[in-house]
């Protein structure tokens, strides 16, 4: 579907109906867009798909023996202790599209054509943060399929690999929100992009990789204090402990904070943008 | 021996012919006019005789020197300013010059010396501590242009000089190649403005399709055309058929814009008074009527049976 | 034949030396570098950021046994120092690869300068542009209470090993941009780069790797390049942990080296 039809799919169904309605509608056509802009495309979630595993592949077999260390979870392998962090660098890869492709729109013009249309102007919004939001829970799935045929199993089971879905899909709203605010202040691809690097940087300073009991210093505190380990410690424990409500409730309310956060700079760049244009 | 020879000149790209055997000659102190439209052929052409590119085919002498055995030879003795002048925006004017002239072997005080006389040449001599990030379009030309002088070559190749500037720029780069040739430098210039290769050339050739239809004194080829151009505009679309039978009494058709009939006026001028009762009688309403004697573009439509891209019709 | 061009044919001969144009060609770039120092950011932020997160994530794996030091910043220093040296040499192909596309490329190869020199202009850069990240990690790890007890010689060998990684890397990079034509191929340099460079000894010694990590880093020639760039860091210099590295940058730079001179002929085919 192209971006025009899009937009006047997303126009079509918004005669004669509640408001409500008509605006999820709307965002869900524009939800399907941007999926579908991502799947077309290999270099759009490729990365997003291989890279992280390639990471995990030299991780998991660097650091096998690290497991035994005193201070280590109890883990089957170091490849199931990493999980977590595969599937948060796939979500700052699919994450960064949300706002890139923002960037695009407004720089192509696109973006001002949707505002001027009939469409919800809110749907525009969610329409992207849902692509992208889709994309991370199909790659979340992909990873931990993919681990699990290596022998990294979860061991909460299915319901686990569902939580770790739902996980992946708020913490990716919240990771595409700053991309947003980025691109919808700016209205530049490039300084889009280029925030990007910060997330990788921030998944590093994290208990992603390894744990923060085997840190020191200032460094410790701030893997510690890191919203992202914050996330990754329940959901960790749901990979390599089993089924916790309590660890789900964590995992999501922290990914549900950070995406709060977010969206509300976004948002309220958006509505700026609006008064502009 | 000639500054260029090219016989049987070829180049593909896979299955596409770019340069499809080609022969050109041109003459020690002349301004060669390499004329055709967007994709005919021209820079590749140029970029085999610069020897940036092989020759699929055929064979190609510069300054004496054959393009593909002796192409360093070649490189020391050209000047070439390349379409999209491609110029550092990040360094100065007489940075880049002196580059240039280390490039070319050339020593320090001799490069000194000569990217100054240049400067001040192409009137660049206060903007020369200047990023050429900063510089017009038509600077950026006459830059280009001291670039490829700087080691005084025996041919310049000039490939589309003007394309994209403005008509004060254009005049200013066309003054500084017509006082280059003045000094004794042949000039091989590519353009796709019939003005252009009207106002410089001493002789062209055309190319279309990657091959050359027309070449010689562009004065020649203009007398060879023949009969000027006669155009009529009609006011009533629906009458251009008739408006159309009426003029083929007075000469042959040629191409011309939708609503618009053109022939070779048989006769010339004194024709006109008949042209024009003819057309009143049969009921033609003219919207508009021009009389041209055959320009280059008469040229390339006689020999293409199109009008150049870009041309006034 | 005529006089004019007589005179010319005398002039067809001289030769150009190939010195003055590579280090104009450096001068470019490096003045480049002055007046766009957004260049210098990754060099900089990158090398420095795994130097600190290498040593600071991973810290608790001294602890393992066997490993060769409690300090892990002598184990790490390397890695970086290699890593801010590769950045150097993809940097390098990003710069050859405008220049293609903005067409200054064509600039060169229409001047009589010898096309080897076109080659080893952006390498002699890579080099010069490799001390940035190198000397900043050197000074930053013994910030951090790096170890040198390989002394003065251990450090030459460190830069000699980064300023090697470069070359190969750079030379790697040029034969892919010249073959491509494409800023977008720095991309396969950068990841190549990575590939390479991470399944070796960056981070863990051999005797600790398990399975197939530990078959590939025998094998890599990273590993090599990482051996004799950190020796000097824990312990003596031995000429037994120098003469393999030597070994892969000369390798390196004869395969990479020649392919991009190629690369740039074909470019005129």
């Amino acid at each position: 579907m192209t971006a025009v039809q899009s937009a006047q799919r997303a126009q079509s169904v918004s005669r004669n109906r509640p408001r409500l309605l008509v605006g999820l509608e709307q965002a869900w056509v524009l939800t399907v867009r941007s999926v579908f802009a991502t799947v077309r495309k290999t270099d759009r979630w490729a990365p997003g798909l291989i890279f992280p595993l390639a990471m995990a592949a030299v991780y998991s077999s660097q650091f096998a023996r690290t497991t035994g260390l005193p201070g280590f979870p109890e883990v089957d392998s170091f490849l199931q202790f990493i999980l977590p962090a595969t599937i948060l660098q796939g979500i700052a890869f699919s994450a960064s599209n949300a706002g890139t492709d923002m960037a695009a729109d407004i720089e192509t013009g696109f973006f001002d054509r949707l505002v001027v249309s009939p469409v919800a102007r809110q749907s525009i919004f969610v329409g992207r943060v849902g692509g992208s939001a889709a994309a991370a829970g199909f790659q979340a799935g992909a990873h931990m399929a993919i681990f699990f045929l290596l022998g990294a199993p979860i061991e909460s089971g299915p319901a686990g690999a569902l939580a770790l879905i739902l996980i992946s899909v708020v913490l990716s709203v919240g990771i595409s929100g700053f991309g947003l605010a980025v691109a919808l202040r700016t209205g530049s691809s490039e300084a889009t992009q280029a925030m990007f690097p910060l997330f990788f940087m921030l998944v590093f300073v994290s208990s992603a990789f390894f744990p923060t009991e085997l840190m020191k210093g200032w460094y410790q505190t701030a893997a510690e204090n890191n919203p992202f380990s914050l996330v990754v410690n329940p959901t960790r424990q749901l990979v390599i402990s089993g089924w916790s409500w309590g660890d789900l409730s964590a995992a999501v309310g922290y990914s549900l904070l950070i995406a709060v956060v977010s969206l509300g700079l976004a948002y309220g760049a958006y509505v700026q943008r609006l008064k502009r244009s | 021996m000639k500054p260029v020879e090219a016989e049987g000149l070829v180049r593909t790209f896979g299955d596409v012919t770019a340069v499809a055997g080609i022969d050109l000659q041109v003459d020690e102190g002349e301004i060669f006019g390499f004329l055709g439209p967007n994709g005919a052929g021209k820079s590749t052409t140029v970029r085999m005789l610069v020897t940036l590119l092989r020759p699929t085919a055929g064979n190609a002498r510069v300054a004496g020197f054959d393009v593909v055995k002796d192409a360093d030879s070649v490189r020391r003795l050209i000047g070439v300013a390349l379409q999209d002048a491609a110029i550092d925006p990040l360094m100065t004017g007489n940075e880049l010059l002196r580059l240039q002239a280390v490039l070319h072997g050339l020593g320090h005080r001799r490069a000194a010396n000569r990217s100054a006389e240049l400067l001040e040449r192409v009137g660049l001599t206060g903007a020369a501590n200047r990023r050429v990030g900063t510089y017009s379009g038509g600077m950026r030309r006459r830059l280009d242009l001291a670039l490829a002088l700087i080691h005084r070559p025996a041919v310049l190749f000039l490939d589309e000089p003007t394309t994209g500037l403005d008509p004060t720029s254009r005049v200013a780069v066309w003054e500084e190649v017509r006082a280059l040739n003045d000094d004794g430098t042949t000039v091989f210039l590519t353009t796709q403005y019939l003005e252009e290769a009207d106002e410089l050339a001493g002789r062209i050739a055309i190319i279309d399709g990657g091959v050359i239809v027309r070449e010689g004194d562009p004065t020649v080829l203009k007398g060879r055309v023949g009969d000027p151009t006669l155009r009529v505009e009609v006011a009533d679309n629906a009458t251009i058929e008739l408006a159309r039978r009426v003029l083929g009494a007075f000469g042959d058709e040629r191409p011309a814009r939708d609503g618009r009939v053109a022939i070779g006026l048989r006769g010339g001028a004194p024709r006109l008074t008949e042209v024009v009762r003819a057309l009143d009688e049969q009921g033609v309403p003219v919207a508009h009527f021009e009389l041209d004697s055959p320009s280059l573009d008469d040229v390339f439509a006689d020999a293409t049976g199109r009008r150049l891209e870009g041309a006034e019709t | 034949m005529t006089a004019a061009l007589d005179t010319e044919r005398d002039r067809s001969r001289s030769r150009v030396s190939s010195l003055f144009p590579v280090v104009w060609m450096c001068h470019r770039n490096l003045t480049r570098f002055t007046r766009l120092p957004a260049i210098l950011v990754p060099l900089i932020v990158m090398p420095v950021f795994f130097l600190v997160v290498f040593t600071s994530s991973f810290d608790g794996i001294t602890r393992l046994d066997g490993y060769p030091t409690e300090n892990l910043i002598n184990w790490v220093v390397a890695f970086a120092l290699l890593q801010g040296a590769m950045f150097s040499g993809v940097g390098t192909a990003g710069t050859v690869a405008n220049d293609i596309e903005n067409g200054f490329m064509d600039r060169l190869l229409v001047s009589p300068v010898r096309r080897g020199a076109i080659i080893v202009a952006p390498l002699t850069y890579t080099a010069i542009r490799a001390l940035i990240p190198l000397t900043l990690v050197t000074v930053l790890a013994f910030a951090m209470n790096a170890d040198v007890p390989g002394g003065i010689l251990g450090i030459v060998l460190a830069y000699t090993g980064g300023i090697g990684g470069a070359l190969v890397i750079g030379c790697f990079g040029l034969g892919v941009v010249l073959r491509t034509g494409d800023v977008r191929a720095m991309t396969i340099v950068q990841m190549t780069s990575f590939l390479v460079i991470f399944p070796s000894i960056g981070q863990v010694p051999i005797a600790l790797l398990d399975g197939w990590m530990e078959q590939v880093a025998r094998v890599n020639p990273a590993t090599n390049l990482l051996r004799m760039t950190r020796q000097g860091y824990l312990g003596d210099v031995t000429w037994a942990d120098t003469w393999p590295g030597l070994l892969v940058i000369a390798c390196g730079i004869a395969v990479f080296g020649p392919w991009a001179r190629a690369e740039l002929i074909r470019r005129t085919r």
